[in-house]
């Protein structure tokens, strides 16, 4: 009996199992949801069928040819078969027809060990080639850029990167030159690419014709090791994956999270892995009669607590926007309770800085492509403090979303651009423009139907952490005022009154960068403690150096711009140096602080108790202040 | 049967390029006639009763295509493919170069009947005269008024744009040539959707062969009950053969359809050069199948042809004489599919690689045993997994020679070279 | 004890020195070790040997095929990109760092079977005795054969890129 339910529900045989699913899914992922494999090389879930490799080709019943699975979409009471006599013997002449051109230099390719190619053929192919020919010549290791290195033997013209190039980054950067076994892939002119998001080319590419040059021969992939971690580079939060070999890292992968970064790096966080590449032991530093002596860590950190007490609470501290919840906590805690200073701050240098607050984290990154109207204020500043952010904007707009990037100070464009029966506005902007942004908001609330969110991409991988721990002279955490007992932000440190600083320069990529007016005030300090990963320009004026760690060798939690609290881990050992937390509580021990922790994880529990909204941590979700929203 | 000029009844009049001499013989009757008589949808199912079905290759029926337009969808597009690059084939050229003005009507006719107001004719690059002849029409046609808003104060506003390609085999594909005329590299689209649904910028476009276009002026002028008076019961009208090979006298023949082969190639054709026998023949172009002296009775038809195993294609008779080597014929062939690949697709772009390379050591007494296996398993791989039907196409030919003619690749392998060349130089030598 | 025992008991000792005396004339099996080598089989697994190409470029790629390989995982390998100005290996990619823990390898010869480009054999040699354990692990300088001795092959095998591969021409 036909059922006369109208649903969006389909329902097809693949190899004999029945599966449903959603009208207007494709083959192969029907196939996959049951867990039926079939091989694919060109079809990319993000990227728009083209069906040009022809490896996924299955039997339907009731159609003469053999069916691309990655480009058909299923039907009622579809018969999908993959594993005929006649499927097997077309994927293996299709793979025995990818191979006679490519070299099979395996065992020099980086690719080599997690190649599609390799695996499929394994799995599919066939044992030997018929080919006995000369096989076509191209052009190996061909510099794309100063990134990327093709090798057009390997190519197997999957179109991936091409596709990628026209429509997730819109650059169009990539094309087809020539035709037939003749084509090739290429930049215009062979000019060098200049794509910010060349890395993923890397990654999606199925064979090993596009390369990252930072990972040439680097390692074969079954020696890394393998850590999940978050993007250092920005607020954006990008998960990725740290491949160490032999306590080196080798590169930075993507880790998908369809809620963050979608599966995209940019290569500005990809590829700056080199940055926390440790040189060597480095020692302790102490000034000694002008000259800094090395020293013990034990006798760093009796120094450094000396030198901060004797001042009094009259002690600045800065803490990089790169560093982990847990360490925050922590540097809030030593400057709050132990050296009595409320002067913390964790901002670049500026006259001002608005207040940050919960609301503007209130438009998750996800959720710019369920908006109809974006406005980016501040254009292409906006994409270039966190670059990932203009691949989810690119997706949106293709998928019908208007966006428009003006000028930080236009806002009145944008005042009449979005029409009044908006239903859901989005405004995106780099924290220094949130009284621009905050400003629109204002004014198309009251002008459209729909809401209006915003936000705000703040400095640092944990810039929204250092906010909401209170990294700053006027909030404890959890944006909780301070009654009038505010201290000094960094701007007015330099006008007097400060005795003593702390840097705590966790990241290279976001360090203290003093201006020549703080540089003259630091000099004059008593006290000048700098625990910092990398050599700093501060260095010839601190008292006491502590080496501390990069954010690869910690474990710990960071708040990416939208407020999702995410997990980063150890990649790489760095037993002779401890961990900046542990720097943290010997300090504050050596001040008469009673704490005990052992791990990390002992003081996300204390966090935890403080801030009960990070509990999202263990979910993966965004930290929600709804009771103050 | 027989010969029938339609098409080509006026062909050889004074100035029939001009207006004025086409308008003499009867020309732009039938676009007045449709524009002032007839409702378009009347026109399409005119064209539909006529029966007139495709002449690009596929022989499918005109009227229908017409009618797969989505209804209230526009702007439409009509193109004519003029891109024929079918090795063995020149109809398009020849029908352009006697009478622009034909196609040029039919075109005008077809874009009436589908209510599209731009149309775009995509000549082959390599027709300059034929470009120009064309183009020298539609200034001629626009002065006239027959081109332009509100023609003729029907309230029809057509425009022609023409665009010449730039001299690949695969934009005589459809969809390659929407690519290719959007401004793209040539290649061929995915289907679905179909063109008459997303074609031409993304919109509906009707995409017409030459030689069909030039049929619509006198259907509509004689009514499609003439048309479907023609011809066979699925095969109406005429069609013009291009017929050329070891024959006394290639050339294009508009015969109507059903006409058995042997007429057009020992009576039109004057049979085979040299008096030497035949050996076989190639009903469709480089693409299709071969046939034998003992299909010489078959029809010019596309079903009957497509009975004997092979298809009617664009209409291209080449002609083989005894001394042709088989072997070298399909080789050359794939040597220019292996050339016009467009590479996006794996079968095509590889397949027809290798095969390419096995053939040439067939030809330089290099083949072993089982090359000829190794051939029609290729061919298994590359036809009907191809992307579009360049791929498939390059198979049909090398896989026909092989059933019909597999004791000739066998002799190449065993007298390591070709026979036939041997025979030649050895004539030469004697000589 | 009897005394067909006792009248048998000299002739016991007679045949056990004829035993004696037989082998005495017999070649010698043993050698003066060290002062003289023992010659092994041909196919003796003993110490490892990375093979040189007879222009003396080495024929290790870096692959690390033979570290992936190895049962007991001795054999530790670091690759790095051949430069124009230093060339070490024919193609695009040499070993950097090629270390074998001779105490832990097995002397299997799967590292032997698994090289694609025939760059490591099981050598004669065997007298690997040494009296700290760092000297058993072999580096590159110690296992690559010395270069003159690199003319058992004349040609690089053609899975080697060549610099420019001529087409086919017909």
């Amino acid at each position: 009996m036909a059922s006369t339910v109208v649903t969006d529900q389909v329902t097809l045989t693949v190899n004999g199992q029945s599966v449903t699913v959603p009208k207007g899914t494709l083959i192969l992922d029907a196939a996959k949801k049951i867990g039926i494999d079939i091989p694919i090389f060109c079809s990319h879930p993000k990227m728009a069928p083209v069906a040009v490799c022809r490896m996924c080709l299955v039997e339907v019943e009731k159609m003469p040819k053999l069916q691309p699975a990655c480009a058909v979409y299923v039907a009622d009471g579809m018969v999908v078969r993959t594993t005929t006599e006649q499927v097997q013997k077309y994927q293996k002449g299709v793979l025995e027809f990818l191979l006679i051109n490519h070299p099979l230099d395996c065992p020099i390719c980086d690719k080599g060990g997690e190649c599609p190619l390799q695996d499929q053929t394994y799995q599919y192919g066939p044992g030997a080639s018929r080919f006995d020919f000369e096989k076509a010549h191209f052009d190996k290791a061909v510099p794309l850029s100063d990134k990327i290195v093709l090798d057009r033997e390997r190519c197997i013209l999957c179109w991936r990167c091409t596709r990628f190039s026209e429509e997730i980054s819109g650059e169009r950067e990539l094309a087809l030159i020539q035709r037939g076994v003749h084509t090739i892939i290429g930049t215009f002119n062979d000019e060098p690419a200049q794509s910010n998001y060349q890395g993923n080319w890397t990654e999606i590419c199925p064979v090993g014709a596009l390369t990252s040059r930072e990972y040439r021969f680097i390692s074969r992939p079954w020696d890394l090791d393998r850590t999940a971690s978050i993007c250092p580079g920005c607020s954006m939060g990008c998960n990725i994956q740290v491949d160490a070999r032999h306590n080196r890292i080798g590169r930075f992968q993507s880790r998908e999270n369809l809620a963050v970064d979608d599966g995209w790096l940019c290569d500005f966080g990809r590829y700056s892995f080199p940055t926390f590449q440790r040189q060597g032991f480095e020692a302790p530093r102490v000034r000694q009669d002008g000259k800094l002596v090395e020293v013990s860590f034990e006798e760093a950190i009796a120094a450094a607590a000396d030198g901060l007490a004797q001042a009094r609470g009259a002690v600045a501290g800065w803490a990089s926007p790169a560093a982990t919840n847990e360490e925050l906590f922590l540097f809030q805690r030593l400057f709050r309770q132990r050296l009595q200073s409320p002067h913390i701050d964790h901002r670049a240098f500026r006259p001002t800085w608005p207040d940050p607050d919960p609301d503007d984290m209130t438009l998750p990154i996800a959720d710019l492509e369920r908006c109809d109207y974006v406005v980016v204020l501040g254009g292409q500043e906006v994409i270039d403090a966190a670059p990932v952010l203009h691949l989810r904007l690119f997706k949106s707009e293709r998928r019908g979303v208007k966006v428009l990037k003006i000028d930080a100070e236009q806002g009145a464009r944008a005042r009449e651009w979005v029409p009044a029966d908006a239903q859901a506005v989005g405004i995106l902007a780099t924290v220094s423009h949130k009284k621009e942004a905050t400003d629109l908001q204002a004014a198309l609330g009251k002008k459209v139907k729909g809401s209006v969110r915003r936000l705000l991409v703040v400095r640092g991988p944990n810039g929204r952490g250092a906010n909401d721990l209170g990294i700053l002279p006027n909030f404890r955490p959890g944006y909780e005022g301070l009654n009038g007992q505010s201290g000094k932000g960094r701007a007015e440190w330099g006008k007097g009154g400060i005795g003593a600083a702390y840097i705590f320069e966790a990241s290279p990529l976001h360090a203290f960068e003093a201006t020549e007016d703080e540089r003259r005030w630091l000099s004059g300090l008593k006290t000048l403690v700098m625990h910092r990963f990398r050599a700093s320009p501060l260095d010839d004026l601190a008292h006491v150096i502590i080496p501390g760690r990069a954010f690869t060798e910690k474990a710990g939690t960071v708040t990416n711009m939208e407020g999702r609290v995410q997990r980063i881990g150890r990649a790489i050992d760095a037993d002779a140096v401890p961990d900046d937390w542990m720097v943290l509580q010997a300090i504050a021990r050596k001040l008469g602080a009673p704490w005990d922790y052992h791990e990390s994880s002992d003081i996300t529990a204390d966090l935890l108790d403080l801030i009960p909204q990070y509990a999202a941590v263990d979910r993966g979700e965004r930290v929600l202040w709804s009771e103050r929203t | 049967m027989g010969l029938k000029p339609v098409l080509t009844k006026d062909f050889g009049t004074e100035g029939l390029r001009q207006l004025d001499a086409y308008e003499r013989t009867g020309g732009y009757a039938g676009y007045k006639k449709a524009l002032s008589e007839i409702k378009p949808d009347d026109l399409v199912e005119l064209v539909k009763k006529s029966g007139l079905r495709g002449r690009g290759g596929a022989g499918f029926p005109t009227g229908n295509k017409w009618s797969f337009l989505p209804k209230g969808m526009y702007p439409r597009y009509l193109v004519c493919n003029a891109d024929e690059s079918e090795p063995g084939c020149f109809k398009d050229r020849y029908l352009i170069e006697e009478s622009p003005h034909q196609v040029l009507e039919g075109i005008l006719i077809a874009a009436f009947a589908i209510g599209c107001n731009t149309a775009f004719i995509y000549i082959r690059g390599e027709y300059l005269p034929q470009y120009e002849a064309l183009e020298s029409a539609i200034e001629e046609a626009t002065a006239a008024g027959y081109i332009g808003k509100n023609v003729l104060k029907s309230g029809f506003d057509v425009d022609v744009i023409l665009h010449r390609g730039a001299g690949a085999y695969i934009c005589g594909e459809e969809t390659a040539l929407l690519t290719s005329l959007e401004g793209y590299r040539g290649e061929p689209r995915l289907k679905p959707p179909f063109p008459a649904v997303k074609g031409l910028y993304g919109k509906p476009t009707v995409v017409n062969n030459v030689e069909t276009v030039a049929n619509l002026p006198h259907i509509v002028v004689n009514g499609a009950d003439w048309f479907a008076s023609m011809g066979t019961p699925t095969g109406k009208g005429t069609r013009v053969w291009c017929m050329s090979g070891h024959v006394n006298r290639p050339g294009n023949y508009e015969l109507e359809n059903g006409t058995p082969i042997r007429e057009l190639i020992m009576e039109h054709g004057g049979g085979v050069w040299k008096n030497r026998r035949l050996k076989a023949f190639q009903p469709g172009g480089a693409s299709m199948m071969v046939l034998l002296p003992e299909h010489l009775d078959v029809g010019l038809d596309f079903d009957a042809i497509q009975k004997a195993g092979s298809l009617a294609g664009a209409g291209a008779m080449v002609v083989m004489d005894e001394t042709t080597c088989m072997v070298d014929a399909a080789r050359r062939y794939v040597k220019f599919f292996h050339h016009e690949s467009c590479g996006k697709c794996t079968p095509c772009r590889e397949g027809t690689f290798w095969m390419s390379n096995l053939f040439d050591r067939f030809e330089f007494g290099e083949a072993r045993p089982g090359d000829v296996d190794l051939l029609l398993d290729m061919g298994y791989n590359i036809d009907g997994r191809s992307f579009c039907p360049l791929g498939d196409a390059s198979t049909w030919f090398p896989r026909s020679v092989i059933k019909y003619f597999r004791d000739e690749f066998e002799q190449h392998i065993a007298e390591k070279g070709c026979p036939f060349r041997k025979e030649t130089e050895a004539a030469v030598a004697v000589a | 004890m009897s005394i067909r025992e006792v009248l048998e008991g000299p002739l016991y000792i007679v045949r056990a020195l004829a035993t004696t005396f037989k082998h005495n004339a017999r070649p010698r099996v043993t050698i003066e070790y060290p002062e003289r080598q023992k010659v092994v089989p041909p196919r003796h697994r003993g110490r490892h040997i990375l093979h040189r190409y007879a222009d003396g470029l080495e024929k290790c790629v870096g692959c690390e095929l033979c570290a992936i390989a190895c049962p007991v995982g001795c054999i530790v390998v670091e690759a790095a990109e051949n430069t124009p100005e230093r060339r070490v290996s024919p193609g695009e990619r040499y070993a950097k760092r090629y270390e074998i823990n001779l105490l832990r390898c097995i002397y299997c010869g799967m590292c032997e079977e698994a090289c694609p480009y025939d760059a490591i054999t099981m050598g004669p040699r065997y007298d690997l005795a040494d009296d700290h354990p760092d000297k058993f692990i072999a580096v590159k300088e110690d296992l690559l054969e010395p270069l003159q001795a690199s003319l058992g092959d004349t040609a690089r095998p053609s899975a080697a890129p060549s610099a420019q591969a001529e087409p086919r021409k017909w």
